[in-house]
C-alpha cells in the first residue's frame, strides 16, 4: 500500500516491480523509442518541453512502456536498447569505483569492459551522478530482494527490525567505503539533490513498509523524516569508523533507533499530559465562571468579583 | 511500440514523397539555396562557394554570429565529452575550429593530471579532420601551424567526401559535423556513412543552423538573414552570392524534428536535439548501438 502511495507521491523513478526483472528506467531517460525529443540543458536555449520528467501521471505511461518492452522483445530489436546498454556500462563501472572513484574514468573503464566505445559516457546526462544513482537504485532493489527471499523479522520488535534493515542496506556500501564521501558530495550537488532526495525517500519508505507499521496522515511524514535522519547520521558515522566489522556503527545505529522510538513514546506521553492538564484547568476555570455567574444573579445589579 | 511503428511509417512516407518529387523532374535535382540544380552540379557549386570564402571564413563567422559561433562550438565539444585515446572524425571541419577544441579538451593540463595510468590510455588520441575542399583544409593546416601543432601526430587532415568516407567501418569513437551537413547533396548518405564509421557506443553530433519558430524573433531573424548578411558578405569577403546561398540553404534544410527522424532512420539510437538561441542553431546528438 505504501509502495503505491510512494509511487504516486514521488513519481515514476521506481518502476521495477519485484515480479518483472526488467531494466530499470533511469529517472532522467528519454522516451525509449529512437525518436527525437528536445532537452533543456542549454543555458541559452529556449525550448522547455521535457516529456521525460517524472510526474504522478508517468506511472501509467511507464507501465505501458514495460509492456511495450515485453512485446518488442518478442517481435524485433528492443527499442530501449540504449537504456540497457547504459545500465550495463554502469554496472561494469561499479567494479572500477573502489580504484578510480565515482568519476568519468571509472565509467570509461566500465564501458571498455562491456565492449562499447567510451564515447557513450558523454551521453549520460549527469555522468558521475548517473553512476551514483544507479548504485542507489541497485542497492534498493537488492534490499527488496533480501526481504522477499525470507528475511526473518517475525521475532523482532519494530525497533530491532528497523535496525536490521538499515544495517543490511549500509553493509552494501562497505566495498565502496573509501570513495563513499565522494558519492555523498555528488549527491549533495544542487543539480542532483532532487534525484538523491527521492531515492532516499523511497528507501526510507520501503523500510517502514517492510517493518509493517500502519500509519496515516502526519505520522507518515514524521516517521519517514525521523528514519531518514537516523539513516543519514549512521551513514556518516560509518565513514570514520575503523572498528572491526563496523561494530561501533551498529551500536550507534541501535542507539539512534531506540532514541527515535523513545522519542515517539515521549511525544505521546507529552500529548496525554497536556490533555490532562488542559482538562483540569478547563474544569476549574469552568467552576470559577459558574460561581461568578451565580453570585451576580443572586446579588442583582451590585457588581462584585472582577 | 505503436509510436515507433508510426514513426517508421511516417519516415518511409517522407522518403517516398521525396523520391516522387524528385522523379517528377526530368533528372535528379536538388536544391542549391532557393535554386533547383542538378545533383551533379550541387557539389561543384558548393565547392566554388567554399573556395571563395575559405580565406575569410572565420572572420565572417565571427561577424555574422556576433562571436556566438564560438560558444556554440564549445557547447558541441562539451556535449561530446572527449577522452584520451579517442579516435574522432570531424567532417566538413575545414578550418579546424571543432578539431582544435577537441584537441585542447583532451590535452588540457587538468585532464592530464587526472589521467590514471591505464593500459588503454596509452593509445593515442587521433582527430581526423575531413573536408571536401582543399582550400578549407589548407587554412586549417595553417592555423594548426600557428598554434604550434603543425607536426602533431594527433591531428590528421584528410580530403574526403562526407557521402563516401575513406575510413574503415567501426573505427571512430566520435563523429561531429559542424555547419557542414547543410551543404551535402544527399543527407541520408552522409548519415549512413556516419553510422558506418562509428564504433558501437560511438556518438554522432551535428551542429547546424536550423529553424526558428518563435513568432517575433523569427521575423527579426529573417530580416537579419536576408538583408544584413549578404551585404556583410559583399563588404567583408567581397562575395555576395556565396552568402546569399548560405542564407537560402539554411531555409531549405529540414527542420529539427524532421532531421532527427532522418538520423533515427539511419539506425541511430537516443536521438535528441537541443535548440540554441531559440532555434537559430540546433545540436542533434545520437548514439550508435
Amino acid at each position: 500500500m505504501f509502495r503505491t502511495a510512494a509511487r504516486r507521491l514521488l513519481g515514476a523513478g521506481f518502476t521495477t516491480s519485484r515480479l518483472l526483472r526488467l531494466p530499470k528506467p533511469r529517472p532522467t531517460t528519454i522516451i525509449p523509442y529512437s525518436y527525437c525529443t528536445s532537452s533543456t540543458e542549454s543555458p541559452i536555449g529556449n525550448q522547455s518541453v521535457n516529456p521525460n520528467q517524472s510526474d504522478p501521471t508517468a506511472t501509467s505511461s511507464s507501465t505501458a512502456r514495460e509492456e511495450g518492452h515485453r512485446r518488442d522483445e518478442n517481435s524485433r530489436k528492443p527499442r530501449a536498447e540504449f537504456e540497457e546498454e547504459q545500465a550495463r556500462v554502469l554496472a561494469a563501472s561499479l567494479r572500477h569505483v573502489p580504484r578510480l572513484g565515482w568519476t568519468e574514468e571509472a565509467m570509461i573503464a566500465g564501458s571498455r569492459d562491456v565492449g562499447v566505445s567510451p564515447s557513450i559516457v558523454g551521453s549520460f546526462s549527469r555522468k558521475e551522478a548517473a553512476l551514483v544513482e544507479y548504485f542507489m537504485d541497485d542497492c534498493l532493489q537488492l534490499l527488496i530482494d533480501r526481504v522477499d527471499s525470507g528475511l526473518d523479522l517475525q521475532n523482532l520488535i519494530p525497533s530491532e527490525r528497523v535496525s536490521k534493515l538499515v544495517r543490511i542496506r549500509l553493509e552494501m556500501q562497505i566495498p565502496y567505503m573509501s570513495k563513499w564521501p565522494q558519492a555523498l558530495s555528488i549527491q549533495a550537488h544542487p543539480v542532483n539533490v532532487p534525484t538523491s532526495f527521492k531515492q532516499r525517500a523511497m528507501l526510507v519508505d520501503e523500510i517502514w513498509d517492510t517493518v509493517g507499521d500502519g500509519a496515516s496522515d502526519l505520522d507518515w511524514y514524521v516517521k519517514r523524516t525521523v528514519l531518514g535522519g537516523v539513516y543519514s547520521t549512521t551513514e556518516i558515522y560509518m565513514l570514520t569508523d575503523n572498528s572491526p566489522e563496523y561494530r561501533d556503527t551498529w551500536a550507534f545505529l541501535d542507539d539512534r533507533v531506540k532514541d527515535a522510538f523513545d522519542l515517539k513514546k515521549s511525544i505521546q506521553e507529552a500529548k496525554y499530559f497536556a490533555q490532562d492538564i488542559g482538562a483540569g484547568v478547563g474544569k476549574s476555570f469552568q467552576g470559577l465562571m459558574n460561581g461568578v455567574m451565580q453570585t451576580m444573579s443572586t446579588r442583582g445589579g451590585r457588581s462584585s468579583a472582577f | 511500440m505503436a509510436l515507433r511503428s508510426i514513426s517508421r511509417r511516417f519516415g518511409s512516407r517522407v522518403l517516398s514523397y521525396r523520391s516522387s518529387s524528385v522523379a517528377s523532374l526530368h533528372s535528379h535535382a536538388t536544391s542549391f539555396g532557393f535554386q533547383q540544380v542538378k545533383e551533379e552540379e550541387k557539389s561543384k557549386l558548393v565547392g566554388n562557394v567554399f573556395s571563395n570564402v575559405a580565406s575569410s571564413y572565420d572572420i565572417m563567422n565571427d561577424v555574422m554570429s556576433g562571436g556566438l559561433h564560438r560558444l556554440w562550438k564549445e557547447r558541441l565539444v562539451g556535449k561530446l565529452s572527449p577522452f584520451a585515446g579517442m579516435k574522432h572524425l570531424d567532417v566538413a571541419g575545414g578550418t579546424g575550429d571543432v578539431a582544435f577544441r577537441i584537441f585542447d579538451a583532451v590535452n588540457s593540463v587538468k585532464r592530464r593530471a587526472l589521467r590514471k595510468v591505464d593500459e588503454d590510455s596509452l593509445e593515442e588520441t587521433q582527430i581526423y579532420v575531413c573536408d571536401i575542399n582543399p582550400n578549407m583544409l589548407n587554412v586549417g593546416k595553417q592555423r594548426a601551424a600557428e598554434r604550434g601543432l603543425g607536426d602533431n601526430k594527433s591531428l590528421v587532415w584528410v580530403e574526403g567526401d562526407a557521402e563516401a568516407l575513406s575510413f574503415d567501418d567501426n573505427s571512430m569513437d566520435g563523429y561531429t559535423i559542424a555547419f557542414g551537413i547543410r551543404n551535402v547533396t544527399h543527407i541520408e548518405k552522409a548519415l549512413a556513412e556516419a553510422y558506418r564509421v562509428l564504433k558501437r557506443g560511438g556518438r554522432f553530433l551535428c551542429l547546424e543552423l536550423s529553424h526558428v519558430d518563435i513568432p517575433v524573433f523569427k521575423d527579426v531573424y529573417d530580416l537579419y538573414s536576408f538583408k544584413v548578411i549578404p551585404n556583410l558578405g559583399e563588404l567583408i569577403a567581397g562575395d555576395r552570392e556565396s552568402y546569399q546561398y548560405l542564407v537560402e540553404s539554411i531555409r531549405r534544410f529540414p527542420p529539427q524534428e524532421k532531421f532527427a527522424t532522418m538520423i533515427a532512420d539511419a539506425g541511430f539510437e537516443k536521438v535528441e536535439y537541443e535548440n540554441l538561441v531559440g532555434g537559430v542553431v540546433a545540436i542533434h546528438s545520437a548514439i550508435k548501438l
